[in-house]
This record gives structure tokens, sequence and C-alpha cells, in this order.
């Protein structure tokens, strides 16, 4: 199992005076990033093959937000090393019922039993899907502190105030490689961050960008692993 | 300027505006449903869908009893299963009599009903979504409207709260994944129904 963390990153890089610097310097909003990669079988991926990536809406808790699954697949499908991803709601439809959350396959094995119908691997080598990946999780907001109150007159409006929350991101990626119908691997992602909204006369969000660093980072990870990095 | 306003006619203005925000919202549900990847089934269906499926109103009503919304999914209901069983069935022909079936040539009736529908507001059930529940009775019957199946399913929906969308759009939502939800269900659970099971191997 690999592990691999990122730092503290600014959220707003742009200040320009000084005062704001240094009022800010103590407010930035930090996200931090956990990744966690488990390998159960060699990968790889050739130039006419795909990647999906479907979002697990199985729980009765939450469900995998479409956003979210949307950004990892736009991240694994720019760069340099770019793959080709079917997005997930085209994948979904064209293989209608197959894949909605009361009967989409579960475990691995159920994806042996789903590629023996003829009109399900037919459609399956259509995309050229190599690899299905399965993403889990949410992002909850949790501490949340402070009051602000905003005020308008007839001279004018303003705001006065301070408030703060976290944000904690937990996503698991699941590989299925359905050329050989197996797992090949898990990738868990988990970042969290502060968020502060200092207010005098305007608000001012210093947001923690927790979900999206969650998102680049599982993205990125991803695409080195179904590419056998 | 002011002197020109004629005072009756705010006033009637106003009442209207306080009657429109009083008066309850019409939701008629629309949606698109993909067709089923699924082995056909050799046999000619007949549907028909009776008048309370295709007028089906839901009034959901408010804490202190007034109509809030009406839902309407008749028409889109009818759209679902105009697009799930002819990829079922090898010939789906539209019956507006059960009686016709017989010189129509077809191998058997189904009627979907909804037996119940439920629509749950975030407002009062404090969750962040928009959720629809609804139970049906589906029946199907020989040409001469003999006993062949007859049973019931489920349905679930739901629709996260957006920021700037309307309750409307999201009880439209809602009801949408419901009914992606039973076209699902019902196209793969349809031939291990053991009643239409047994019927299926008699027939094919």
């Amino acid at each position: 199992m690999n592990t691999i963390r990122t730092g503290c990153t600014l959220a707003h890089s742009r200040i320009w005076p000084a005062l704001c610097v240094l009022l800010l310097a103590g407010l930035s909003a930090c996200t931090s990033t956990t990744i966690d990669e488990f390998r159960q079988a060699e990968t790889g991926i050739s130039n006419d093959e795909t990647v999906v990536i479907l979002g697990r809406r199985q729980g009765a808790g939450y469900e995998t937000a479409a956003d979210f699954v949307q950004c990892v697949g736009d991240r694994m499908g720019r760069g340099r090393d770019a793959l080709s991803v079917v997005p997930e709601q085209q994948f979904v439809d064209a293989l209608f019922p197959w894949f909605e959350p009361r009967t989409a396959p579960l475990r691995s094995d159920d994806l042996q039993q789903l590629m023996a119908q003829p009109m399900v691997s037919e459609k399956m080598s259509q995309f050229g899907i190599r690899y299905i990946v399965w993403l889990d999780g949410q992002t909850e907001t949790t501490n949340r502190m402070g009051s602000i109150s905003c005020t308008v007159g007839p001279g004018g409006g303003g705001c006065f105030g301070f408030g703060s929350w976290e944000d904690d991101s937990s996503f698991e990626a699941r590989i299925w490689d359905v050329s050989s119908h197996t797992a090949v691997g898990t990738i868990s992602a988990d970042a969290n961050g502060q968020s502060y909204m200092p207010a005098v006369f305007v608000p001012i969000p210093l947001l923690a960008r927790v979900e999206a660093n969650a998102c680049n980072s599982l993205a990125d990870q991803l695409k080195l692993f179904v590419q056998g990095g | 300027m002011i002197g020109s306003i004629n005072p009756v006619r705010v006033l009637t203005m106003m009442m209207l505006a306080t009657l429109c925000a009083c008066a309850a919202s019409t939701v008629e549900v629309s949606g698109s449903y993909p067709s089923p990847t699924i082995q056909r089934i050799p046999l000619t269906l007949g549907v028909y869908y009776s008048d309370a499926l295709r007028n089906y109103t839901y009034t959901e009503r408010s804490q202190t009893g007034d109509d809030e919304y009406y839902v309407e999914s008749g028409q889109t209901h009818m759209e679902l299963f105009n697009t799930v069983l002819p990829a079922m069935f090898e010939n789906v022909v539209l019956l507006d009599d059960p009686a016709q079936a017989d010189a129509m040539g077809v191998d058997a009736i189904f009627m979907p009903s909804i037996d119940e529908f439920q629509l749950g507001m975030p407002q009062k059930t404090r969750l962040e979504a928009y959720e629809v529940w609804v139970k049906y009775n589906m029946r199907l019957t020989g040409t001469d409207g003999s006993y062949i199946a007859d049973w019931v399913m489920t349905a679930y929906g739901n629709a996260t709260v957006g920021g700037l969308s309307t309750a409307e759009s999201g009880i439209n939502d809602a009801a949408v994944a419901a009914l992606r939800d039973l076209a699902s269900n019902f196209s793969i659970s349809f031939t291990a129904v053991p009643d239409v099971r047994d019927w299926l191997a008699r027939r094919t």
C-alpha cells in the first residue's frame, strides 16, 4: 500500500496590499490530502481502450455526487497522459438497466455474470471499456462556528462578523478490469480543510478547496494506476 | 403620477397576488427514459392504460391541510412504459379497450396501475432532498381477461436540494428518478415473477 500526502495549499495566492497579506496569512484556508493506494493486480491501458467512472448510489445515508464523478473523469481526460473517459450518464443510459442504483453490480464477481449477457458485453466492447472505476464517498461540513450579521439602511449597508467551518472529503475508488472481470485495486482520498469567512462591511470568503483537491489528487493517482505506473 | 393610481386596481392586484401565492402549484412530471438493453421476449403484448393511470395526479397537502402541489404523472408513466415495453417484447400493441385484444392478435394484456404515491418534501422530512415513493400494481391477463399474473412493485427516487433550483424541479427530478427505478426493476425482474415465469414457460 502506498500513501501520498500533499501539504497545505493557499486558496488565494494573489493578494495585493501588504496589510491584507499580514491579515490573511493567519487565516488562509488550507487543505491537506492523503491518498492511499492498494494494488491487487498489474494494470495497463492501450490507446483504443477507455475508462468509465461511476458513482456508487446504493447507500441510504448518502449518494456519491455526480459532479464529483464528473470532476474526476474530466481531470483524467486532460493533460499529457490523458485517458479516454466515457461520461457516466452516457454509459449508464446505454447500459440501462444494469448500472442503476438498485441493479448495479456490487462485487467484481457480479460483473462476470453481467458480462455473460451478450447485449451487455457487446455494448461494453462498443465503448471500448477496459476499466470501471467505482467512486464512493462524500464531503461533510462540520464544526460551524461564528456568526455574521448584515444590515441595510438608508445610508448603505454592510456585514460584520466571522464564520468558520471544516470540510472533510472522503472518497474511495475501486477499479475493476473488464477484460479479466476482477478487482485490480483501490485508491482512497481523504482531504480536509478549514474555511473562514471574515466580514468587515463585505464578507471575504477564504475557502478551502477540499473536494476539488480530493478530486484532483484522486484523478491523478487513478490515471497513474490504470497506466500501470 | 401618484394621483393617477387607482386604489381599487391596486387592491385587486394585491388580492390577486395573495391568492396566487396561496394557490397550489402544478408539477407535470416530464423526463426521458432510456430503452433497456435486454433480450426481447418473442411474444406480442397488448398494453392497456386505464383512465386512472392516464390522469393520475397526486395532491401534496401542507401541514394546515391546504393543497400545496398537484403532481401529474400519468403522461410520463405512459411514455415510460412505451419506451420500456418495446425493448422487452417482440411486438407491443396499445389497446384503447382490453376487449380489442383478441382482434389485435396479442398474447397477453398488460395493465399497470398506481396504488400509492408519496412525496417527501425537505421542509417536512428535514432531509436535503425531495423524495418520491410509488407503489404499483401490475396485472397480466389473457385476451379473455383470465388471470396470468398480478404483482406489486415499488419505486423510489430522490433529488438533492439545489441552491437555485425550485421545489417544482426538485419534485420533477425525484419523480423521474423513481420512474427510472421502476423501469430498471421492472425490465429485469419481469421474467422472474413466478406466475409470469410459468406462463412464459408454456408460451415460448
